[in-house]
């Protein structure tokens, strides 16, 4: 019984992670292309869909962690599956005015190529058991550039973002009414920018010790 | 007898160990290696015996009223105790106090100073009646932790990491200031007489419980802060094990009933949260000490934090 559970477990990962795989890789092909023949303006209308797919579909890796069908903690999962997706739903689909920003497409790059090498080591990690030592390589050190350059184009969209969500006035909620409650969408933007700053040397830190843990275990095998 | 120290990597603390009576108590233990490294006082060691490596088990940790011939299984001339230094550490008391503190002054910040004005609302506001009984409900609460913390809870020898002051006052003090700019907040909106009373008056007779269910527990231990474990027993306790919770949650219900503001009934429920965490772990160690074995009594069927749901 065991013995089947834990294919059927294999099965549906390998499934997962190829299939979001392949939206990345469309996004990325996608930015790519269109940068090449239309301009960076153009960008975040060739990659919508596959994008908001492929991204969204990540929450599901919050709920493999918490039943324990991966063992990546939800502690680290989750602020950084929240951060994109407060960036790609909560700034970019909300506030088309910045999605002819230049940044839209630093960050799909740097977010595609990231996801690209993550979910096809996961997928052949799944499928064959264990993945090849330069796919185990590039998991781990693409981020020292890919993280950096994700971050600045997420704190920067934020940031042009807030004179079009103060002027919105979108996603707020204002006093009076009988629950005595209200949210200002424009402030809990500079909360998260706030942030931003331990989050983001924390999480850096975080994916140094697995490097080091991943690469010099691989060293030793 | 001969106790060697060694730290959790191996290395002895104490070159060459201490010297001690067989007699000694792991108190005594305590003094002798804070005599020798100044910077450890006693609430800071964490002593236990060595677990072989590898194994999965929790290792023993040295109670500091027994005698340190209870743990040398026999052999008194020599004994291996593992040290471990939990930090620069604070009184439970202490740490009540600096929690609690916040929302008592916090809170009257936001009903007597013009705050709303840096937040762009006019200076001149109406005080709706629920406002002040609400500031009087708050502080009142607050002002009896504080009395209950010096002069009723009779805490167990142990203390608390120093870190958690941050922690606690961070939750405290920010759920204090979040409740209180909306219920002093100048465009508030009041709930009905007749609920507002409701609010109150079940708030009110839930701290008046909740106080007795303290008055209960602090007979359970004796002065000499002890801090064993006895079945609850008398009032509430009878049918749940951590009435002090109960009545505690139930009293923010009132409060919240009669103010209505979705960040009072944020607070309730993770303060909930919480305390059913402590109680799950309460009524676990209960039922596993007395399970009716040996002589000892059987502990009860109870609820465990919140009839009817818990």
């Amino acid at each position: 019984m065991a013995g089947i559970l834990s294919l059927v477990r294999r099965i549906y990962l390998s499934f997962y992670n190829w299939i979001v795989f392949f939206g990345w890789f469309q996004v990325f092909y996608l930015a790519v292309n269109t940068l090449k023949e239309s301009g960076h303006e153009h960008v975040y209308d060739a990659v919508e869909k596959p994008l908001l797919l492929a991204q969204t579909a990540a929450i599901l890796e919050i709920l493999h962690g918490l039943v324990g069908l991966v063992r990546s903690p939800v502690s680290a999962t989750l602020p950084q599956i929240s951060s994109r997706l407060y960036v790609m739903w909560g700034i970019l689909w909300s506030f088309p005015e910045l999605r002819s920003h230049i940044l839209v497409s630093s960050l799909v790059i740097s977010w595609s190529v990231t996801e690209i090498i993550r979910y096809s080591f996961f997928g052949t990690k799944e499928a064959f058991g264990s993945a090849p030592s330069w796919l185990l390589w590039l998991r781990y050190s693409t981020f020292l550039l890919l993280y950096p350059s994700g971050i600045t184009s997420e704190v920067g969209l934020i940031y042009s973002a807030l004179p079009y969500i103060k002027e919105s006035g979108k996603y707020s909620l204002r006093m009076p009414n009988k629950w005595n409650f209200s949210f200002d969408y424009y402030y809990a933007g500079l909360v998260a920018l706030g942030i931003y700053v331990p989050g983001n040397p924390h999480m850096y830190g975080y994916m140094l010790g697995q490097r080091k843990k991943a690469l010099s275990k691989s060293k030793k095998e | 007898m001969k106790v060697l120290v060694v730290t959790r990597s191996g290395k002895e603390l104490i070159k060459g160990g201490l010297q001690l009576n067989d007699s000694a108590t792991v108190a005594d233990l305590q003094e002798a290696i804070h005599k020798r490294t100044r910077k450890y006082y006693p609430s800071r060691q964490r002593l236990t015996l060595p677990v072989q490596p590898g194994s999965k088990e929790r290792p023993t940790v040295l109670h500091y009223q027994k005698s340190l011939s209870e743990y040398t299984k026999g052999s008194t001339s020599e004994l291996t105790v593992v040290f471990k230094d939990l930090g620069p550490q604070v009184k439970y008391s202490t740490l009540f106090f600096f929690e609690y503190l916040g929302p008592l002054l916090l809170y009257p910040i936001f009903y007597y100073f013009p705050v709303y004005k840096y937040f762009g609302y006019k200076e001149e506001r109406v005080i709706h009646p629920v406002q002040t009984y609400a500031l009087y409900y708050w502080c009142f609460h607050y002002f009896k932790r504080i009395m209950e913390t010096f002069f009723v809870h009779r805490f167990s020898h142990a203390t608390s990491p120093i870190s958690n002051v941050f922690r606690n006052c961070a939750y405290y003090w920010s759920f204090g200031a979040f409740i209180a700019y909306f219920v002093n907040h100048p465009l508030y909106t009041p709930v009905s007489d007749f609920q507002m009373k409701i609010g109150f008056g079940f708030g009110i007779v839930c701290q008046v419980a909740n106080f007795y269910c303290h008055l209960l527990l602090r007979n359970l231990r004796s002065p000499s802060g002890n801090g064993g474990y006895q079945i609850p027993r008398g009032f509430l306790f009878n049918i749940v094990t951590c009435a002090n919770y109960t009545t505690e949650i139930y009293q923010w219900l009132g409060f919240n009933i009669a103010t209505q503001t979705v960040a009072g009934y944020v607070f309730m429920v993770v303060a909930a949260g919480i305390m059913t965490n402590w109680a799950l772990g309460k009524h676990r160690r209960l039922k596993k000490l007395f399970d009716g074995k040996e002589g000892r009594p059987k502990y009860p069927r109870r609820w465990v934090i919140l009839p009817p749901f818990l």
